[in-house]
């Protein structure tokens, strides 16, 4: 059976008084919407909190799942929902390679970041984008390149999410530009 | 760092493995959900039955008063003092008892 058809067929179950059928869902589901999470925020104890309040909210919204598009799609638009709320309450992203708010940052941020390894600053650097970039580059390689997935959970047209991938793509790489220039300061730094 | 860097670092991002318990946590939760009684609608009914008994009462006040105010303070000639604010009392009252009629009305038809 097809991972979305006994999806499919657990909600119904669930639908139909069996609560337990939802474990299935949450098991098969648990390590890909926690991972959605830590791309949103890189913290993995508000990624489990993010991918818990998501669950609920699927549990809550069962019933309106019609099945008119892949049970996949319909939950991981209703986590990207969820997150997208939950971003919203916790305020603006601390990370950011922008010199003004990096030399703010408290402590040894700064630091950390220079050293940290580059393949990691430049997936940090994906959470300093606006938004509409940030979530078209994070869902889009979280499905696996596929645009039209991607367009259906953002609910947006396979072009505009063609075009934000680009906008966003060349946003990360001017940032990394920046970033490259820290990392060479920090060298010297340490020599 | 040209494009095809950037696409193959967001490319590799490794999926993170939740806590041992996070799957029995998220059901424990379900379950007290699910046990919830499913929360409350808000009475659109009642409440429009409520607006439009006090637009009545505003729209029949509006008009009757201004012909009632002689006569009623001809039969009462105790409360002319009163003549500034018998339209409002007389507004409260009404709608005073409208809404106790209302509430005993859905309460005979909870118990019955």
């Amino acid at each position: 059976m097809q991972e979305d058809d006994q999806d499919a067929a657990d909600a119904a179950l669930v639908l139909a008084g069996d609560l337990n059928a939802f474990e299935g869902i949450v098991r098969r589901w648990q390590q890909r919407l926690v991972t959605l999470a830590w791309r949103f925020c890189r913290d993995r104890t508000l990624a489990e909190d993010m991918a818990q309040e998501a669950f609920f909210k699927a549990f809550r919204s069962l019933s309106a799942y019609r099945g008119e598009a892949a049970f996949s799609t319909w939950l991981t638009a209703i986590a990207l929902n969820s997150y997208r709320s939950r971003l919203r309450a916790e305020g603006p992203s601390l990370l950011s390679l922008d010199p003004a708010r990096t030399f703010s940052m408290e402590g040894d941020a700064l630091g950390s970041l220079i050293r940290s390894e580059g393949a990691e600053a430049v997936r940090k650097a994906v959470l300093t984008l606006p938004t509409r970039y940030r979530e078209a580059i994070v869902v889009f390689y979280f499905q696996e390149k596929s645009v039209a997935e991607t367009a259906t959970v953002l609910g947006i047209a396979e072009g505009t999410l063609k075009a934000r991938l680009h906008r966003g793509r060349e946003l990360l790489r001017h940032k990394c530009i920046n970033l490259k220039s820290y990392r060479a300061m920090g060298n010297k730094e340490e020599q | 760092m040209t494009p095809e860097d950037i696409d193959r670092i967001l490319s590799s991002d490794d999926m993170l493995e939740p806590a041992s318990g996070f799957a029995s946590d998220v059901m424990d939760r379900v379950r007290c959900l699910a046990d919830e009684p499913p929360p409350r609608r808000f009475p659109w009914l009642r409440f429009g039955f409520g607006l439009i008994s006090c637009l009545i009462v505003a729209a029949s006040g509006t008009v009757l008063a201004p012909r009632l105010e002689h006569s009623v303070i001809g039969l009462c000639p105790s409360l002319t003092s009163l003549s500034g604010i018998e339209p409002e009392v007389g507004y409260a009252v009404a709608a005073l008892i409208v809404s106790f009629g209302f509430i005993s009305y859905r309460k005979l038809r909870v118990t019955t």
